[in-house]
């Protein structure tokens, strides 16, 4: 099929909605993970023992789980008829069927990515140089804020980039707890899905968007791996164990 | 050896024995691709053969692309004659038939009692896509009724007739159409809104063999079985209807 073509598959509504809502799903999923996930990767990081391997069992469980069970992992917690669906409710909410459903779905799955990365990342940073800005006498805040960010920021980059990488092709908790509707919960993922059936051309000139897109952002990772070397914080899977000196 | 490695061990040989068993005895099941509606009929009616149940317009797809299947049974004639057409299924027939209801959760959160309160309330309705027979159906019934403004609530399109019933017997969705045979497996978690017989669309499901299926002549009398009162009585079972008159 021509380069042409494709591009003009492109520009069907089918593929602009997903593109739209892929898009707008997908950067408020990465702001609750950079935003909750960097704090608690944080915490993490200075923990050591059985709390500390709970907690980073939880927060891998995604990784391995099958997006099946991830989606009725939501449908029981978030579902209208699940545990908090009450709660939900008393608040006013409504997420069944909502952007607000595929952003949790993202969230889920794309959160493991960041945490593991970040984690690695965080403890990579010679404790020295946390030890020596609090003996010069800067709070936590100060420590975190002005040494450990900007010392972990490589890492932290690269697992943004996997964890975006991962949300973008987010398909079978979606599909199980948010649903398709074009222009509204279909995202890339499930557009190639539905379209495969409809319109083949589409369902391949999405796909090819998305392994586009993707290598761009693992080679973006390299680079950035490449440009910080040195902080020794990017291998993906790296040992979290790591004893403080 | 340590224990767990023992049982790792006793479970693996223990697991390839029994495949190895059950491979055994039946001689060649026939691979059937069959409609989402057709999931309880078919399994219960014969369970030595295998199924992969999904749309029909899934299915004609796979087949069409190169599907291992010898049997595909459609919703909708469309499918398999388009298969026929294009050579790859013999001549199509009807084999049986249904009508569309709609469902709501037993709750009713959105308190629906005829398909005519979807237009008054506020309400979150699932259907299939329109590509898939059973989202076709549900767009006739509405043509019919005057009601077609209703599908600006629609809050997901999916994939299968049984991806609607799930979402509304999980309380997701405050109701979905789908077939009568459909709403019976789930009769416990949802209740039945009728649909007027003057509304109902002509539901038609039609069966024919793959023509490069291996093992054609099981193939046809797979299904010859299924047209005869045998098959067609466990079709009435599972809530199905008699073939329609004009295409016998």
């Amino acid at each position: 099929m021509p380069l042409g073509d494709l591009i003009s598959a492109l520009g069907s509504s089918a593929a602009l909605d997903a593109i739209r809502v892929t898009a707008e799903t997908n950067a408020l999923a990465m702001v609750l993970i950079l935003g909750f996930g960097t704090p608690a990767a944080y915490w993490i990081a200075r923990r050591r023992g059985a709390v500390r391997d709970v907690v980073v069992t939880l927060v891998e469980l995604p990784l391995v789980l099958p997006p099946a069970v991830a989606g009725i992992g939501l449908l029981v917690a978030f579902g209208r008829a699940g545990l908090l669906g009450d709660t939900v409710d008393a608040l006013g909410i409504d997420i069944a069927f909502t952007k607000v459903a595929v952003v949790l779905a993202v969230t889920f799955v794309a959160s493991p990515f960041y945490l593991r990365t970040a984690v690695a990342a965080f403890e990579a940073v010679d404790p020295t140089l946390p030890a020596a800005a609090r003996t010069l006498g800067a709070g936590e805040g100060r420590v975190f804020l002005r040494v450990m960010l900007p010392l972990a920021k490589g890492g932290l980059g690269a697992g943004a980039a996997l964890a975006f990488a991962r949300g973008l092709g987010e398909f079978g908790a979606t599909i199980m707890f948010a649903g398709s509707l074009q222009g509204v919960t279909q995202t890339l993922s499930l557009a190639i899905y539905e379209q495969f059936d409809l319109d083949f051309d589409v369902a391949l000139a999405i796909s090819a968007l998305l392994i586009a897109v993707s290598a761009v952002v693992l080679l973006s990772v390299k680079l950035m791996s490449r440009w910080h070397s040195g902080s020794g914080s990017l291998t993906l899977f790296a040992a979290s164990s790591r004893q403080p000196t | 050896m340590s224990r767990p490695l023992a049982l790792l061990i006793a479970l693996v040989t223990a697991s390839s024995l029994a495949s190895t068993a059950s491979a055994q005895p039946q001689q060649r099941s026939l691979t059937i691709y069959a409609a989402a509606s057709l999931t309880e009929a078919f399994s219960s009616y014969d369970k030595a053969q295998r199924y992969n149940f999904a749309g029909s317009n899934a299915l004609e797809t796979q087949i069409r692309n190169g599907a291992p299947a010898d049997v595909f049974a459609s919703a909708a004639p469309l499918n398999t004659q388009r298969l026929y057409r294009a050579g790859i299924v013999d001549k199509p027939v009807t084999f049986t038939s249904n009508r569309l209801v709609l469902i709501v959760p037993r709750s009713n959160p959105a308190d629906l009692h005829s398909v005519y309160d979807l237009r008054r309330k506020p309400v979150k309705l699932v259907v299939a896509g329109s590509a898939v027979p059973v989202g076709g159906y549900t767009r006739t019934v509405l043509r019919k009724m005057g009601l077609t403004s209703v599908l600006s609530k629609v809050v997901s399109q999916e994939s299968d007739v049984k991806a609607v019933t799930g979402k509304v017997a999980l309380g997701q969705a405050d109701a979905g159409f789908v077939y009568g045979t459909d709403a019976r497996p789930v009769s416990s978690q949802v209740s039945v809104i009728r649909i007027p017989a003057w509304a109902q669309p002509r539901v038609r499901y039609e069966i024919a063999v793959v023509s490069r299926s291996s093992n054609k002549a099981a193939a046809r009398a797979w299904i010859k079985r299924l047209l005869s009162p045998i098959g067609q009585k466990a079709l009435r079972r599972a809530g199905f209807l008699p073939i329609p008159r004009a295409s016998r």
